[in-house]
């Protein structure tokens, strides 16, 4: 593909492309489940974009999301589902076929 | 976009990808601290116990409960805010199952006068050994398998030795799997939260 928008990939899943997206289901796909404050420290990003990302990621079903109250402190716990890691296996494979496309070309 | 720069985006992501995978398996990993803790602990209780019969009694009693508070309390801190991992649950596990032994096997032993250096050094080696190797393997990591050799080496030499042997066998691997390892062990942890780098996106 060659245009003058600077680096980009059409063809990958468009929920996980976003690159705030991609590193929040990447850090959940290493954990557990994940507080809001510990993926906002490990991604740097401020509370309304990350809401605003996470948010897209739930709507696409690819994380779940639990409210809590913990010493009486709220929480908010983030899991990647199945599907999440699902997609995100996908999306890994896709990189690596374009970068065997890209090194080929 | 041209190939290169294709080349060059497509490896960011991955590169993105595993760093940030890696960082959650990571961030559970503060436990150096509870080595040093504990290290410190058992050399205390040993200078106390040697200072007289009043030490003798209440030297390990006192050190390994006052150990034990500061590890929980310490441990609510260091887990507060940091995410659950199947690995971290894994080594926690080993950890907690292996203290609670040791704890309720000494007081035991303590409280029932039939503590006996050699056989005490002998099952602490053994059961640190044990922890320690089982760590290991599940985060490859040969530096904590060489203090579950040098624990190992610790009842061996309670088995066979003197008395005076076996204590200063339980000093040296106190000091070199406790002390030394953690303190080694907050350095690998406080140079992997430098390294680890945020995502602006």
């Amino acid at each position: 593909m060659h245009d003058e928008r600077g680096p980009e990939l059409p063809e990958l899943n468009p929920v996980i492309h976003g690159k705030l997206r991609l590193a929040l289901l990447s850090l959940l796909a290493g954990v557990e489940e994940a507080e809001f404050t510990w993926l906002r420290g490990k991604t740097a990003s401020t509370d309304g974009n990350l809401g605003a990302q996470l948010m897209k990621l739930e709507e696409a079903g690819y994380v779940s999301v639990e409210k809590k109250f913990v010493q009486r402190k709220p929480q908010t716990i983030y899991r990647i589902t199945g599907a999440g890691r699902a997609a995100l296996a996908e999306y890994v494979q896709a990189l690596k076929q374009l970068l065997g496309a890209a090194i080929n070309e | 976009m041209n190939a290169n720069a294709e080349e060059f985006e497509i490896k960011d992501r991955l590169k993105l990808i595993e760093s940030m995978m890696a960082e959650g398996r990571h961030s559970t990993e503060n436990w150096g601290w509870t080595f040093v803790l504990w290290g410190v602990a058992y050399f205390i209780a040993t200078a106390w116990s040697s200072l007289g019969a009043n030490g003798k009694v209440l030297a390990w009693p006192v050190t390994m409960i006052a150990a034990a508070i500061i590890t929980v309390f310490g441990a609510a801190r260091t887990k507060n805010g940091q995410p659950e991992t199947t690995l971290g649950r894994a080594v926690g596990a080993v950890w907690s199952a292996m203290g609670m032994s040791l704890f309720i096997l000494l007081m035991s032993l303590g409280w029932s006068h039939h503590y006996d250096t050699n056989v005490a050094v002998a099952i602490i080696g053994a059961m640190l050994g044990t922890a320690n190797a089982a760590c290991s393997f599940m985060l490859k990591w040969k530096m904590q398998f060489a203090c579950a050799v040098a624990w190992l080496a610790s009842t061996i030499v309670a088995c066979f030795g003197t008395e005076a042997q076996a204590f200063i066998a339980f000093l040296v691997a106190t000091f070199f799997c406790q002390i030394v390892f953690g303190v080694y062990a907050m350095i690998c942890e406080s140079r992997r939260r430098r390294q680890g780098g945020a995502v602006h996106a």
